[in-house]
């Protein structure tokens, strides 16, 4: 095996082992730089290694590189969707919308679990961290499905998938990171945004349909509840108070960066006031709200950035090794032809996400495999969509998906894990059905990117 | 759930905040007053810096405003744009570490005792984050020096001058960080090897203080 190699599996394997002594990941990335900065330079000058290593070229130019990520429009974006998503839900916003449609849905067979859906498609905006919405929409659903003896497992097993959804559609964080990482114009952050649009939507409208379809089948899963109030039109009413500014204020957001009217920072900067409007006009804004939405925003924003500069040195340091080559040389290496790569790099990222949150995993695997796909000659929004909508998958996949994990943590103690267990796998068949769908009819993510604005 | 007896579900108000108590476990040490005094600083340079995003939200609308009224994008806010928000995450890291919320991957740590996850932090501290901090601030100074020493304006006709003032944040941004670092490796060493001195245990959640 060449000394490349060699290093570069040391360096994942060092990575690996003491991210399981659960320091910071940031940290265990940039530490993880500095050791084998160490050992390429040891091995460089003192044991002739043929090795085209130095100082220089690799930690050295971590100020530079960490400036970039400063020096960066774009990411401008990720505070603020961050500052929108947080003032949405300080503006309550989520629980009138779960108070006004369960009285909208509550007599429909299997209302309350489409009306989870709903709120988590509406809702992802405020969501992009993948543990807060699972959670979120555990504390606001589970007691009222288990009040109306919801099945354990369907109840958990719809609020767990619906709250990974959050990730993926957009104005998704992920995303932004995701086409900063690309740093390739066809692969903008609009693009994704628009890439992820209908994959999105897609696999919420399954999620629907499942909701309703087997409770059909199966009707205890979700028993009607008796003496629901007939809905009036001051329901209907109520849910349009709460659905429609929200509906408008994301829907103006993502509109004017599919129209091109404004870049992804204008229009995150725009949804930030929007969003201090809504928590302004539903009463909740105040100093001390304001404040503490700020500065949850900062310790949001720090820990992705942390983790950012972390994986820049990390990045930095493994390019320096040959790591980029090592790594593009395995992938073509591979007997399985161009999309039997894309698969098996989607299968690679399924099983990281056990173990990796999303920041990680965008920030180190994805620019290692988009430069290899490229130049597979496939488009770039399609992979990258396929790579989120694989990583949410991963998220919720027994027995260490992280969403698992959340979800236990608010549920009722009568919910146990082989509750959960089941309860997510019809949404895993769901989500490799979508997976499927969009590997097979690429057009549901590029159509969109490729009939709008340029 | 019959809705005529109880009108609508239970009044919860649940929200992303309060999330955060189930995501993240936080190891609690130990404080001690030096300790207390760095974190003091430290955060209240973070939530100030927290201000930047309304700041940031403001200087966009402007922009927006701007370029549709009067038909032109302006670079210079542009760049405003990402100078206050670079400063705002870079200030705000070293406040992250006192709050205790950058990620940890806890699946084996959360069951360790305090003293095993005080061993783990100690020698995270000293072997991973100080290291890679120390170099980092080791090159990040030099890099804002001869900025400053080149008067290093930006590429774009109407972009900022001063580029050293941004860089010269991210150098302090740094050395905040290994400040930060440093208190709580005393914290560590007071639960660890008593020195120096503990003066309480921490009360409760951070973040609840930080609400005020």
């Amino acid at each position: 095996m060449e000394l490349e190699t060699l290093f570069v599996i040391g360096m994942f394997l060092t990575f690996g082992a003491l991210l399981m002594t659960g320091f910071p990941v940031a940290w265990v990335l940039g530490g993880t730089a500095v050791i084998w900065t160490v050992v390429g330079v040891i091995a460089v000058e003192n044991f002739g290694a043929n090795l085209w290593f130095d100082y220089s070229s690799s930690m050295g130019l971590v100020p530079e590189r960490i400036w970039k990520v400063v020096n960066s429009e774009t990411l401008v974006a990720l505070p603020m969707f961050i500052f929108m998503g947080i003032m949405l839900d300080q503006s309550g916003v989520a629980e009138r919308l779960m108070n006004s449609m369960v009285k909208l849905f509550g007599a429909v067979r299997g209302g309350y679990a489409v009306t989870v859906i709903v709120i988590g498609v509406l809702l992802a905006a405020t969501t992009g961290i993948i543990g807060a919405s699972v959670v979120l929409l555990g504390m606001l659903s589970l007691p009222v499905m288990m009040e109306n003896k919801y099945d354990k497992g369907f109840a958990v097993g719809t609020a767990c998938a619906t709250g990974t959804l959050g990730i993926l559609i957009p104005p998704s964080i992920m995303l932004v990171l995701m086409a900063d990482r690309l740093a390739v114009p066809e692969a903008s952050v609009g693009d994704l945004f628009m890439g992820a649009f209908f994959p999105g939507l897609m696999l919420g409208a399954m999620y629907v349909t499942y909701a309703m379809v087997r409770p059909l089948l199966q009707p205890h899963m979700a028993p009607v509840p008796e003496g629901t109030e007939k809905v009036t039109w001051r329901i209907v009413w109520e849910v349009a108070k709460a659905v429609v500014p929200t509906a408008a204020l994301i829907l103006g957001v993502l509109g004017s960066i599919f129209a091109g009217i404004a870049t992804p920072t204008e229009a995150s900067g725009v949804g930030a006031l929007g969003a201090l409007i809504l928590a302004l006009m539903a009463g909740r804004l105040n100093m001390k709200v304001l404040n503490s939405s700020m500065q949850q925003t900062t310790r949001t924003a720090a820990f992705i950035f942390a983790i950012f500069l972390g994986a820049t040195a990390f990045s930095v340091v493994l390019r320096g090794l040959g790591g980029d080559q090592v790594i593009e040389d395995a992938l073509l290496g591979l007997p399985f032809g161009p999309y039997g790569i894309v698969l098996a790099i989607l299968f690679g990222v399924f099983l990281l996400g056990f173990f990796l949150d999303w920041v990680e995993i965008t920030l180190i695997i994805l620019p290692l495999v988009a430069p290899v796909v490229q130049q597979l000659g496939f488009d770039l929004v399609w992979f990258t969509i396929l790579f989120a909508m694989c990583l949410q998958t991963s998220f919720l996949t027994p027995p260490v998906g992280f969403a698992l994990f959340y979800i236990k943590g608010v549920a009722p103690p009568e919910i146990n894990v082989t509750d959960i267990y089941r309860g997510v796998i019809p949404f895993i068949i769901i989500q490799l059905v979508g997976l499927a769908i969009v590997f097979v009819v690429p057009e549901i993510a590029t159509w969109l990117p490729s009939v709008a604005y340029d | 759930m019959t809705v005529s007896d109880k009108g609508s579900p239970p009044d919860v108000h649940v929200s992303v905040s309060d999330a955060g108590q189930f995501i993240h476990h936080h190891t609690e040490f130990p404080t001690t007053w030096l300790s207390q005094f760095m974190d003091g600083v430290i955060s209240a340079i973070g939530k100030s810096a927290s201000w930047l995003w309304v700041v940031v939200t403001g200087v966009i609308i402007y922009a927006v405003v701007g370029r549709y009224a009067f038909g032109a994008g302006s670079v210079t806010l542009e760049e405003v744009q990402w100078h206050l928000a670079g400063a705002g995450w870079l200030l705000g890291l070293g406040y992250t570490l006192v709050t205790d919320d950058h990620v940890r991957v806890d699946v084996i740590h959360e069951r360790l005792s305090l003293k095993g996850q005080a061993w783990i932090e100690l020698l995270g501290l000293l072997l991973l984050l100080l290291p890679f901090l120390g170099l980092a601030v080791y090159e990040m100074i030099p890099y804002a020096f001869s900025s400053w020493e080149q008067g290093e304006t930006s590429q774009a006709p109407a972009g900022l001058p001063y580029r050293w003032i941004l860089k010269s944040i991210l150098a302090v941004s740094f050395i905040l960080l290994i400040l930060a670092a440093l208190s709580r490796l005393l914290k560590v060493t007071a639960l660890l090897f008593g020195f120096p001195k503990p003066i309480r245990i921490e009360s409760g959640d951070n973040k609840k203080e930080d609400a005020s």
